[in-house]
């Protein structure tokens, strides 16, 4: 069949050129599909998220506040001296001391609660008892709880007047209790839609080639909800390691109990802004690090796991 | 006997799934469980395998009762419905996952899952993932995944339901030929009587939870025991009030001691014509016939034809 020549627009009945504003906004719309989604995204993050840290981080580079005398402040730019001051700041023994402690406590809570995550999401997926709706609101209570009240209740049942005879006072278990509490939600949310979503024949086929329960969990099941335990592990270690509320109280004043959180805000009580704020870039990068290398390892998994 | 189920029952609720049934499976068979949706044909499989536990009777494989043993204890291979492949494991890994669990020597392991690529036809695949097959590759492989562990029984569910036709139709003559190769007892759940007809050398038809009949194919086509069998194993028509399949009656030009009746509409499906006739009774049967046949008896929609049943 032949193609008919191509007549002139108007004759097709199509809508006359666009002139002015309505043009410009035609256009505007029709790119927004290409750009715009991108752009709404950098843009939004930029203000909420960027533009406030980079601040943080230039303050911990670049400029100093020195007190002289009777409280008589003077600011003083160290441009030069930027990277030199910052490495002081964050090389004191105690706030690597505190660096250290945050760390290490966020990475093995977010491992415990790796753990515990799957074996409660498990629970709410496959067992029926009573109560279970309860179990299941009272998970998402860290969500809902502002964090100083998870303080108070801890340094009231886990204080050096505890009335269970359990005193976590200015301990590093106190600590981890605390931030065991307020991530669990992570590690169970994240877990909890995967494993539900598993279908159960791939488990039965197991079952039949001769594997028992536990092997079954173990080479069939656990491999499915790596890639969501591992997005809870990032989530839960990126909340504990920024929490402050609910440490605060149970760590009490001492420097062997003070996290990353609790230095940078004393810091700030002793108006030290550019310590606090080059302490805080060091804390955001390597927050930043762990969070990445948590979501290549996962979506490195998810890739093969995809139909 | 390879298999022998006697009073096999499973409940859920008041509503019996599986009532009452007793089937003996000749050794080295390939047989065809048949049923509309929801006769509870999968669910005997799944008791025969162990996945589900019977409320009465007793499931014999091989001359041992194996009613009360775990599934993981009874060396039967099971294919389910959409293969269930695991999904973080190559092809090869998929295969000998049953030889791994049953902690075989290595050397051993590699030689079978060698052996098994070949039989299904997925050569050079072996260190792909479930994700970068077709689905018919991941039913093969699903198939030598459970012929690893050298059932005793081999169950398929369903086994090329989730195909399209043509993938299917290949399939199938593969199964077969697979069958006659390995001869291991396999039982195959299907809803379509087509796929049982040409797969199965036994079928057993069931229904609500029941075996309506069992047999062989032609056997069980040819003479129905009921009234369900006879409707679900082929296609019916109504003639003088009762009902046979419309390849048993012909057309022919009016004459005299047949049933005279008008053209009222024709289907040509290639090699194959329907056409149904208006009798003046009101009824409308339907012919079945060839292509070849319809040209030369030369009608069309209105015609006047008569129809009889088949000598």
């Amino acid at each position: 069949m032949d193609t008919p020549a191509r007549r002139p627009s108007s004759e097709l009945g199509a809508p006359p050129a666009r002139k002015g504003w309505r043009r410009f906004s035609s256009r505007l719309r029709s790119s927004f599909g290409l750009y715009g989604g991108a752009s709404l995204i950098v843009g939004y993050l930029s203000i909420i998220v960027l533009i406030p840290i980079a601040a943080v981080a230039a303050h911990g580079f670049s400029f100093s506040i020195h007190t002289q005398g009777w409280g008589a402040a003077f600011w003083h730019w160290h441009l030069s001296a930027g990277f030199a001051t910052f490495w002081h700041d964050i090389t004191q023994p105690a706030a690597i001391g505190a660096i250290r402690l945050s760390l290490w406590l966020s990475l093995s809570v977010a491992a415990i609660n790796a753990v515990m995550g799957v074996a409660i999401a498990w629970v709410l997926v496959r067992d029926k008892f009573p109560g279970k709706w309860f179990l299941e609101a009272f998970i998402d209570l860290p969500f809902a709880l502002p964090t100083i009240v998870v303080g108070v209740v801890l340094i009231f049942l886990y204080g050096t007047a505890s009335p269970i005879k359990v005193d976590l006072f200015e301990t590093w278990m106190g600590l981890m209790v605390a931030l065991l509490f307020v991530t669990l939600p992570f590690s169970v949310r994240a877990v909890q839609p995967v494993l539900a979503s598993l279908d159960g024949e791939s488990e039965a086929a197991a079952k039949s080639l001769g594997a028992g329960g536990i092997r079954t969990f173990l080479l069939v099941v656990l491999p499915s909800l790596w890639p969501a335990v591992l997005g809870g592990f990032g989530l839960a270690f990126a909340r504990a390691i920024g929490e402050f509320g609910s440490i605060s109280l149970i760590a009490g004043g001492i420097g062997r109990t003070t996290t990353a959180s609790s230095y940078i805000y004393n810091l700030t009580q002793g108006f030290l802004w550019t310590n606090a704020a080059a302490v805080s870039t060091a804390l955001l990068v390597l927050s930043l690090l762990i969070l990445i290398a948590t979501n290549v390892f996962a979506r490195r998994i998810q890739r093969r796991l995809a139909p | 006997m390879s298999i022998s189920l006697s009073h096999l029952t499973k409940r859920y609720g008041d509503d019996a799934v599986v009532d009452d049934v007793n089937v003996e499976i000749a050794e080295g068979s390939l047989t065809a469980v048949l049923g509309p949706s929801g006769s509870g044909k999968s669910t005997l499989l799944k008791l025969i395998a162990g996945l589900e536990n019977p409320d009465e009777g007793r499931v014999v494989i091989e001359g041992d009762d194996v009613t009360d043993i775990d599934p993981r204890h009874r060396d039967i291979g099971f294919c389910f419905q959409h293969y269930a492949p695991f999904r973080h494991m190559n092809v090869a890994r998929n295969i000998g996952f049953g030889l791994r669990v049953r902690k075989q020597p290595k050397n051993v392991i590699d030689a079978k899952v060698a052996e098994l690529i070949e039989l299904v036809r997925l050569d050079g695949k072996s260190k792909s993932f479930p994700a970068q097959l077709s689905g018919g590759e991941r039913q093969r492989m699903a198939l030598a995944r459970a012929l690893a562990i050298e059932p005793r029984v081999l169950l398929l569910d369903e086994p090329f339901g989730a195909l399209d036709a043509q993938v299917r139709a290949e399939l199938r003559q593969w199964v077969k030929e697979l069958h006659q190769q390995i001869k291991v007892t396999t039982i195959l759940v299907t809803h379509d009587q087509d796929e049982a007809m040409e797969v199965a050398d036994q079928l057993l038809i069931m229904h609500e939870g029941r075996i309506e009949q069992a047999g062989e194919p032609t056997e069980l086509y040819e003479r129905p025991a009921t009234e369900f069998v006879h409707r679900f194993l082929g296609p019916t028509t109504m003639f003088k009030g009762v009902s046979v399949r419309p390849h048993d009656l012909e057309l022919v030009a009016p004459s005299e001691g047949a049933i005279e009746g008008t053209v009222q509409s024709v289907m040509e499906l290639g090699f194959e014509v329907q056409a149904t006739i208006a009798l003046s009774d009101g009824s409308t049967p339907w012919v079945q016939m060839s292509r070849n046949e319809f040209r030369i008896l030369n009608v069309g929609v209105g015609s006047a034809v008569s129809i009889r049943e088949r000598i």
